[in-house]
């Protein structure tokens, strides 16, 4: 008996296999274009910002941003305006949703108003406040027609310093983003029973007991996904700056990417220093995503998968 | 009695607090909108007046009399509520030429001859009026600006492919996540998302060599095929919770009756999914419609319309109006299909319940 024979397996219809497999088959094509155009990309990214201009491996090209003249000021933009558009505009709109937190006449109408600077695309938000901050704009034609300034007394909006810059950055940003929280918060209070609110008065808790007790912990989680979905938009942008302001003149994260890939492209470090200043925006985003990610629960174990 | 009163008064009056707040709020919003559809209706005079005119002129009304060259014509002026001089020549083709390109108002030289002609017979002033072109910016706009039309033409190209890519790639994995329970789920759906968060320019840089190599650089599937990055995430995000939406047992019903899986899926379950793929196929066309920094870097000669509108208005303050018609043109489709989605807009943000 030298031969040995292999168990032949028992037949199992082809379709037991399709089945089990057919979910993943579904999924092949996605998997298949995020590693060709996403993974791909971005490790060439990563090996890109890692190597010497004449090849080979280096942190030159890192050191090279972390001690760029913008990149300190990049850093401190980018951050403050962060910390604004999350924080302050952020409790605006929870103000403001829970003072209109009923239905009056005219709220779908308010509500569908609300709405359109949420849909205005970036660059003509740009149009927008730049014919408006111009010394002839309509901001200093609506300030006269309200009578806050005379015919002479010109604001130039543009011309301010960096401070009062920043501050008109931050409420241009204001104007778009509040509206648009504040529907997002809206929303989540509408989903809120009404009944759980009213046993809190029964009991004898005032307005802010209520708020601090009841309301402000059922919709976490709606307030968790928008101040997260907020920091990750905020930390990018750029648009809005250098439409008013122009290159340079004050530098955020993103700008400085779009700057040195489009606006001095035939400078020698350019592709280097545009490399390593994405690979800083993308670190610190992915950072904001993954916070994301572990408050809306995805590292908890799936029970229904784990059972398989 | 008098106690209920009082409750009753101050009810009304929170009432009017309430509504003035509202009607406030409604003000800071809308204005900043409202003057910047006004602006681009205004003429080119009219833009670069001081303060600026609330809404445009219809009709605008000239004034005719003898001048030093030959025909002095004047423009009434609202604001200062008199015939304000614009011109002192005998030359119509020129006058003709001023009147379209400063006051938008489309007059032939041979129409603003017979006026003169009625000076010349009269020797009185004549006042005579031309209606105002209202749309001469938005066709100014799409003259001047280098390709604008056809980069509007190219955008909308680009993102009907990127809804066919993310419908077709993302549909079927939202299917698969809303139907199916297999090893790795969790964890698939979720490094989907993150791809989703991770800022777009990080992959348009490296994607120039890659779409080089592949013939794309500069082609509107190239920018179709970097845009379906984030919008597939999205289109998974949605249809999933749509199949989750459409109870299996309806399939299974059809198949019941006779139906294969395929046809159970064609005729029953993509139907009752139709509002989400629609509502997929508008957000996708929304992230590559308002998408600007990789079409920066990944066009040359053949820009969206999103690079236009962002190059002409880019240290271009002085021309006002135009700057106004082309974000207007840019906003409005925009704003359109956001309109069409907006009962999933809450969906997008609330929770991430596949």
């Amino acid at each position: 008996m030298s031969e040995l024979t292999v168990p032949k397996p028992r037949a199992v219809p082809w379709q037991k296999y399709l089945e089990k497999f057919f979910p993943y088959l579904l999924l092949l094509p996605v998997i298949i274009y995020y590693v060709v155009f996403w993974l791909r990309p971005v490790i060439t990214l990563v090996i890109q910002s890692f190597t010497a201009m004449e090849g080979g491996f280096t942190l030159e090209n890192y050191y090279m941003v972390l001690t760029d003249s913008a990149f300190g000021p990049a850093l401190r933009n980018t951050a403050i305006i962060v910390l604004f558009s999350v924080s302050i505009e952020f409790l605006l709109a929870l103000g403001l949703a829970l003072l209109i937190n009923r239905k009056f006449t005219g709220s779908g109408i308010f509500l569908f108003l609300a709405m359109i600077p949420m849909a205005i695309p970036a660059v003509a938000v740009g149009a927008i406040w730049i014919t408006g901050l111009t010394a002839h704009g309509w901001m200093n034609s609506l300030l006269y027609y309200l009578g806050i300034i005379s015919l002479d007394e010109k604001i130039y909006w543009l011309a301010a310093g960096q401070v009062a810059l920043l501050a008109i950055i931050i409420i241009i940003d204001a104007w778009q983003v509040i509206p648009s929280v504040m529907i997002i918060l809206l929303a989540g209070l509408q989903n809120i029973p009404a009944e759980t609110e009213e046993a809190g008065y029964v009991f004898g808790g005032n307005y802010f007991y209520v708020l601090r007790k009841i309301t402000v912990p059922l919709l976490r989680p709606t307030i968790t996904t928008a101040i997260i979905l907020r920091l990750i938009s905020a930390i990018q942008i750029w648009l809005i700056i250098v439409m008013l302001l122009g290159f340079s003149r004050m530098p955020v994260l993103v700008e400085r990417i779009v700057y040195y890939y489009d606006e001095v492209q035939n400078l020698y470090i350019s592709a280097q220093m545009a490399a390593g200043y994405t690979i800083i925006v993308s670190f610190i985003v992915s950072l904001a995503s993954i916070a994301f990610l572990f408050f809306s629960g995805a590292f908890k174990s799936d029970e229904a998968e784990a059972k398989l | 009695m008098n106690r209920r009163k009082s409750r009753y008064l101050s009810k009304a009056g929170r009432n009017t607090i309430f509504y003035t707040f509202i009607f406030g709020l409604l003000f800071v919003i809308l204005t900043p909108i409202f003057f910047v559809v006004s602006l681009s209706f205004l003429s080119t005079r009219e833009a670069y007046q001081y303060p600026l005119p609330l809404l445009p002129e219809l009709v605008t009304d000239f004034k005719l009399e003898g001048g030093e060259k030959g025909y002095l014509v004047s423009v009434y002026d609202k604001f200062e509520g008199e015939y304000q001089t614009v011109q002192d020549t005998d030359d119509m083709e020129k006058l003709s030429v001023y009147f379209r390109s400063q006051l938008s108002v489309y007059m032939s030289p041979d129409e603003i001859a017979e006026q003169a002609a009625i000076y010349d017979e009269t020797g009185e002033p004549v006042y005579f009026n031309g209606r105002k072109n209202l749309i001469h910016n938005y066709n100014t706009f799409f003259r001047i600006t280098r390709d604008a039309g056809s980069a509007f033409f190219r955008s909308i190209q680009i993102a009907l492919m990127t809804i066919a890519i993310s419908l077709v790639i993302g549909g079927m994995a939202g299917y698969s996540f809303a139907r199916y329970l297999f090893r790795g789920r969790n964890a698939l759906k979720f490094s989907i998302l993150f791809v989703r968060m991770f800022p777009g320019v990080a992959i348009a840089i490296p994607m120039v060599i890659i779409l080089v190599n592949l013939g794309f650089y500069d082609q509107p599937i190239g920018l179709a095929l970097v845009y379906s990055v984030g919008a597939i995430a999205l289109t998974i995000w949605i249809t999933a919770s749509i199949f989750i939406g459409i109870p299996v047992s309806i399939e299974e019903a059809a198949e019941v009756f006779g139906a294969t899986k395929t046809r159970a899926f064609i005729r029953i379950t993509l139907p009752l999914a139709l509002p989400g793929l629609a509502a997929a196929a508008m957000y996708a066309f929304l992230g590559a419609w308002n998408e600007t920094i990789a079409a920066i870097i990944l066009t040359q000669f053949n820009p969206t319309f999103s690079v236009v509108v962002y190059q002409s208005l880019l240290g271009s303050v002085g021309q006002v109006n135009l700057a106004a018609a082309g974000g207007i043109v840019m906003a409005l489709p925009a704003v359109f299909f956001t309109f069409l989605i907006r009962r999933y807009i809450n969906q997008m943000w609330g929770g991430i319940t596949f």
